[in-house]
């Protein structure tokens, strides 16, 4: 690993002095069931960039392209409006490209040269400690020989993108792979502090998935935002996209024919059902789509006091749900609820200074 | 025999180069070749031709032409051809001829070992088992080896004329002569496939029929038989390959037709083995047996009466003779049947099996279960009889006890997968949650338990308290329903095997089961409601009413409960009228059980509807009560007409065709032809399809707007033109013209309820004009007759809600429910409303709902929750649901301050 441990430093340092709440609890879990290594990922600070590359690929028909335009242009728009980002920090490579001069989101075509440009001018830009999110939307395949996206021109293989990748080792790499037989592409990705979704989870997953217009959905408004702290995890987009996904099968009728899935501890066995502390998901859940902003903060000795107690009980509690299985049910909710009602009544206190 | 035997014969190299021979059946039993190995070689070779030839075409089925050469066999060959003979003589029905010729030809039955066994078994068939006995009771005692067949047909013998005891011994000595390897035929090794089956020893008896049809494919006996042992077992799949096996070398094996029937349910086979064996005992009771079962017990009679005729001992015939005297309660008839079994038979538990069979499918399961006792106590080993046992215990609701019979029969026939099925969904109800109102107990899912049962429960209360009214009557109570998730649950409860078709509700008179709401697309109060009117009819009646009027009055009672349920078939009803295919009203039941498509299926239950119509409208519902109260009673329908109208059936049919005449009329709508019906599945609830209209929407054209255009010219009231022309005129964005023909379509069918409908397709045009008003105007127009479309309902209720009109946006919400509770949106609606009304019962109704639907954001659904519970005053629920948002976001303020409440509030 070629990480740079020393600025990560400053970063967690940056982090632990922040006063926000919510993410910092967040991290602290995540830190305690991670190892060292773990620990060096995703802890990028406010200052630390948020890039995404929206990469679209080919279409089977016109219809499928509409689509898969529409997707990739809300996925644009939202992380925009919603995330921060900026025409600036957001690379959609569309298609063919053709499109561009009626849609100035439109940075260049999904073929491979555009592809591989995007990335050296990525690995120019961002800086370390910077995280990128790569959205794949398109078609995909596999067979024996390689797993495929399916650009315009000659399709890239799961390796081939893994080598387009391999350079951006400073910052916390993000790819969520929305494509049909995305898995085996996926799994070619895989690698220690990166978080890699797929929307399938076999080779025989070869139907288009409606992954992508959940995850969409999970990220605008932060609809997904499961624990109501004000921001969107890798982890939850997930949940969010990946239960809704199996929601519309059932509303359908119909048996899935999609199970999306994570890595993100490198070892390329993904997981359904990932969580902090069981295999996959400790990064996940601490890789945000946004930075987060600390606001304005109280720095009276007794509000600063308060914060750090309200910290400690959160921490508290994200211990006790993550030993949950070792304790009696009863026990266990008298002593969650023993530090989540001192936890609201400290909150309650601390908003009410000044 | 053990399975070590059998697989080491099964290897043995011997036995595989046998199946290489191509040895005819009749050769085979006879054992000639081994006998005479060098007879290949001999002079005699010159006869062999006649008699394989002839053999050649008995197992091909060309049963004559096999006769006539097997008579010209003689000679060293003579025994042979004389099997032969007979053999052939019984496949076309001459069971006489082919007795004489056996006869004059044995002179010892010992020392025509064969010839003997094969004279018993056509007494056996003729209804002379008393001389089938004597006949192979010689063969066996008079051989120190006899052959395994005589063997196991005296075995048989002995347990069919209750000498269970003594039949072990020829039974177990034809088993042990294959567990030492003395049996290689595929013949006899089916005949110890069957003692090991009379025996109660399944597996073996699968393994020997698996050896003997590998041995030799082309043994029509071994194949038939291993399919008959899967039709014992309800192992329908296996059963139909041995007998399609059998059928792709002999077509006309009337032994293979027979069974094929009994898996498929038609006439055909049965009428073409018939063809070719008039006197085929087996086949005559068949088609009986179905006729019966289609209600057509009169056309049955006539083909009982000749098995009868060929075979007195027919068990099977004298069993429908004893259940129709039994149902019809001719007790005499039925006590002088019983003895007359009991001559040739006593102590038959198949019998009383029969009965039990016969009145479980009579929905007379008291009855049943009394059979089915006897049974059981005729033989304790009957295992079909401790399944037919626990099968209707468990239709009265008495689920312990039936469950009991049921292990027991699996316990010692494992195979039976009517029980095995039976058992596996008691494993399923035991994750069930059992809940209960004043009158009903109910078993669902614990998922259906918090989204179905708060819908649920109120309504099975108001079907009580109406139809107690309106019947004066009180069925026993609790009545229990069941509701299952898995469609094969259902089926296997319902009927005991996982294929039950469209049903997606069946009464069993004190019991219902259905289908969940989450598996159907149709409005599921309406299909409850339905089910519980029969409760009331059935029970009325003992479980004696038709199956037209039980289906006529619940489905008349779908409208009387609410006004946009029920069936409106009117285009169903000109075109039958048209066609003339209005049943006579004595002959309804007729439209079900003769129901070949969906269609017919459907029509069957709206002409059922319309004569209760007919006589709620024009005799009053009083009458209709009374005509109800009749069938309670044995006595010919015509006389309960006569009874309740003064008039006989027949005028009364005239009557209702009067008023069906007027209707038509009414209603004043041209049937073109050349379209369908609409047709839609789940026994007419749910949304029936327009396929005319469907692919007008999918494939509009000039052709077909020219051709529609045209059809409206020449019959202004043509509903199907207009509509069809409507929908490629929306298409073509010719908004204006379509609206016109839409219109008239809409004026002319105003109930029309099929999909699409004028009304649906009118909103779409306004939905594209933008005019939301008079969208949703059509959409009301069309829910007024249509019960299923769960979305237009909730865009209904949210359109009533954004306008403040919370009665209206309640009474979409209700609607939306009726049709699926499983969805967000509805329940979105229906808390908002709660929160509007400042009604915390029905906020906390809707959000524990949604608590248990909204995966993605339980954080906020949890929290909402615990606010309603604590304005109804809930706060040890509020703060349990609290805790459980927090415990995922506990830096959730709004969570917190909902925390905080909830611990002040707690006591």
């Amino acid at each position: 690993m070629n990480r740079k441990h020393k600025s990560r430093t400053s970063f967690l340092t940056m982090l632990r002095t922040a006063l926000w709440v919510c993410a910092a609890g967040a991290a602290a879990l995540a830190s305690a069931q991670t190892d060292d290594q773990e620990d060096a990922y995703f802890r990028g600070g406010p200052e630390s960039g948020r890039h995404a590359l929206i990469i679209t690929g080919a279409a089977a028909s016109d219809e499928i392209r509409e689509r898969f335009s529409q997707w990739s242009n809300s996925l644009h728009d939202v992380l925009a409006r919603d995330y921060g980002y900026s025409a600036d920090t957001i690379t959609m490579l569309l298609d063919d490209g053709s499109a561009a001069s009626q849609n100035e989101r439109i940075d260049g075509s999904s073929r491979r040269e555009d592809i591989a440009a995007a990335f050296t001018g990525l690995q120019q830009t961002l800086a370390a400690g910077d995280q990128l999110t790569v959205f794949l939307v398109g078609h995909g395949s596999a067979s024996d020989a390689a797993a495929k996206f399916n650009i315009v021109g000659p399709d890239i293989t799961g390796q081939e993108f893994a080598e387009l990748l391999a350079p951006l080792n400073q910052q916390d790499i993000v790819v969520i792979n929305t494509t049909s037989g995305s898995f085996e592409f996926s799994a070619a990705l895989a690698a220690p502090g990166r978080v890699i979704l797929s929307a399938t989870r076999t080779r025989a997953e070869r139907y288009d998935p409606m992954f992508a217009r959940y995850l969409i959905d999970a990220l605008d408004n932060r609809q997904g935002d499961r624990d109501k702290n004000g921001r969107l995890s890798v982890l939850e987009a997930w949940t969010f996209a990946s239960q809704s996904v199996l929601g519309w099968y059932s509303e359908q009728g119909r048996l899935p024919t999609e199970r999306a899935v994570i890595d993100d501890n490198g070892d390329g066995n993904f997981s359904l059902e990932p969580a902090a502390g069981t295999g996959d998901g400790g990064l996940a859940e601490i890789a945000y789509f946004d930075n987060h902003s600390a606001g304005p903060q109280k720095t009276s000795p007794e509000a600063r006091s308060l914060l750090a107690e309200m910290q400690d009980l959160e921490r508290a509690v994200f211990l006790l749900r993550g030993q949950k299985a070792n304790y009696l049910e009863e026990e266990y909710w008298t002593r969650m609820e023993t530090l989540l009602i001192d936890l609201a009544r400290k909150t309650g206190r601390y908003n009410e200074l000044q | 025999m053990n399975s070590n035997n059998l697989r080491k014969m099964t290897r043995t190299p011997a036995l595989a180069r046998f199946a290489l021979r191509p040895l005819t059946l009749c050769l085979l039993l006879q054992g000639v070749f081994f006998t005479l190995p060098a007879t290949a070689q001999d002079p005699v070779v010159q006869l062999e031709p006649a008699l394989e030839r002839a053999e050649e075409l008995l197992q091909a089925g060309s049963y004559l032409a096999a006769i006539d050469l097997f008579q010209r066999v003689d000679g060293f060959e003579e025994e042979a051809g004389l099997l032969g003979l007979s053999q052939a003589l019984a496949q076309t029905g001459e069971y006489a001829q082919a007795i004489e010729v056996l006869e004059d030809a044995i002179s010892d039955y010992a020392a025509s070992a064969r010839l003997s066994t094969q004279l018993a078994e056509l007494k056996r068939a003729t209804g002379q088992s008393a001389e089938a006995l004597e006949i192979l009771e010689a063969v066996v005692t008079g051989n120190t080896t006899p052959p395994v067949r005589a063997l196991v047909q005296y075995g048989s013998l002995l347990q069919y004329t209750g000498r269970r005891d003594e039949a072990l011994g020829p039974l177990n000595a034809a088993i042990g002569r294959y567990d030492t390897g003395a049996v290689f035929e595929a013949e006899e090794i089916a005949m110890v496939a069957v003692a090991s089956w009379l025996l109660d020893r399944f597996h073996d008896a699968n393994s020997l029929f698996a050896e003997a049809v590998r041995l030799e494919p082309e043994n029509l006996e071994a194949q038939v038989l291993w399919g008959d042992l899967f039709m014992e077992k309800f192992n329908v799949v296996d059963a139909e390959k041995s007998y399609n096996a059998a059928l792709e070398i002999n077509r006309r094996y009337t032994p293979a037709l027979v069974g094929q029937a009994k898996i498929s349910g038609g006439e055909r086979s049965i009428a073409f083995a018939l063809e070719v064996n008039p006197n085929d005992v087996a086949a005559l009771e068949t088609m009986a047996t179905l006729l019966v079962m289609n209600d057509r017990a009169e056309e049955a009679m006539e083909y009982v009466d000749r098995a009868l005729e060929v075979n007195a001992e027919s068990l099977k015939s004298l069993s429908i003779l004893a259940s129709q005297a039994a149902l019809h309660e001719e007790y005499d008839e039925y006590a002088r049947l019983e003895a007359q079994v009991a001559g040739f038979s006593p102590g038959n538990a198949r019998f009383y099996g029969d009965m039990a069979d016969a009145f479980g499918n009579a929905y007379r399961f008291t009855e049943a279960v009394g059979y089915a006792r006897q049974a059981v106590a005729a033989d304790p080993n009957y295992w079909q009889g401790h399944t037919l046992l626990g099968t209707n215990l468990i239709r009265l609701g008495q689920d312990e006890e039936g469950r009991v019979a049921l292990e027991l029969a699996f316990d010692n026939d494992p195979f039976n997968v009517m029980t095995s099925n039976m058992l596996k969904v008691f494993d399923t109800l035991e994750e069930y949650a059992t809940l209960t109102t004043e009158h009903f107990e109910v078993r669902m899912s614990q998922r259906d338990a918090r989204v179905l049962w708060p819908y649920m429960a109120p309504l099975l209360e108001e079907s009580w308290a109406t139809l107690t009214a309106k019947y004066g009557f009180e069925p026993e109570a609790p009545v229990l329903v069941e509701v299952f998730e898995r469609t094969d649950d259902f089926a296997v409860r319902s009927v005991g095997l996982p294929d039950i078709g469209p049903l997606v509700g069946i009464c069993f008179g004190r019991m219902v089961t259905l289908i969940s709401p989450q598996t159907l697309d149709a409005n599921w109060q309406e299909i409850l409601w339905h089910e519980l009117v029969h409760v009331f009819t059935l029970q009325m009646t003992n479980n004696r009413m038709p199956r037209w009027l039980s289906e006529g009055i619940s489905v008349w009672e779908e409208r009387e409960a609410r006004p946009e349920w029920g069936r409106r078939h009117g285009m169903e009803l000109v075109r039958a009228a048209q066609q003339d295919k209005l049943l006579p009203v004595a002959n309804l039941n007729a439209g079900f059980t003769g129901a070949n498509t969906n269609e017919d299926l459907g029509f069957a239950y709206f002409q059922s509807y319309l004569v209760v119509d007919y006589i709620a409208q024009e005799h009053g519902f009083d009458k209709l009560i009374e005509l109800v109260k009749q069938y309670a009673f044995i006595k010919e329908e015509s006389e309960m007409f006569e009874t309740v109208f003064g008039t006989s059936i027949d005028t009364f049919d005239a009557g209702f065709r009067s008023w069906v005449d007027r209707r038509v009329q009414e209603i004043n709508v041209y049937v073109h032809t050349e379209d369908a019906a609409d047709e839609g599945e789940a026994h007419g609830h749910g949304q029936r399809e327009n396929s005319s209209a469907v692919m007008a929407e999918l494939y509009n054209n000039a052709s077909l707007k020219q051709h529609m255009r045209q059809r409206v010219q020449d019959q202004p009231r043509d509903f199907q033109a207009h509509l069809q022309l409507g929908i490629v005129l929306f298409k073509e964005e010719s908004f204006d013209e379509a609206k016109v023909h839409l219109q008239i379509a809409q004026d002319i069918l105003p109930d029309y309820s099929g999909y699409p409908s004028p009304a649906l397709v009118l909103s779409q045009i306004h939905e594209r004009q933008g005019d939301q008003a008079a969208r949703l105007e059509q959409l009301k127009v069309m829910l007024e007759n249509q019960q299923h479309d769960y979305d237009s309902t909730v865009l209904l209720a949210a359109a009533a809600l954004e306008s403040g009109d919370l009665a209206l946006s309640r009474y979409y919400m209700d609607r939306a429910l009726a049709i699926s509770p499983y969805r967000l949106d509805v329940h979105q609606i229906g808390a908002e409303i709660a929160r509007r009304l400042n009604d915390p019962q029905m906020a906390v109704r809707e959000l524990e709902v949604l608590v248990d639907l909204d995966v993605n954001d339980p954080v906020e659904a949890r929290t909402d929750l615990a606010e309603a519970y604590l304005s109804n005053g809930q706060p040890a629920d509020a703060k349990r649901n609290i805790l459980t948002a927090l415990e995922i976001a506990p830096s959730y303020s709004r969570a917190q301050e909902v925390l905080l409440q909830a611990v002040d509030a707690a006591p």
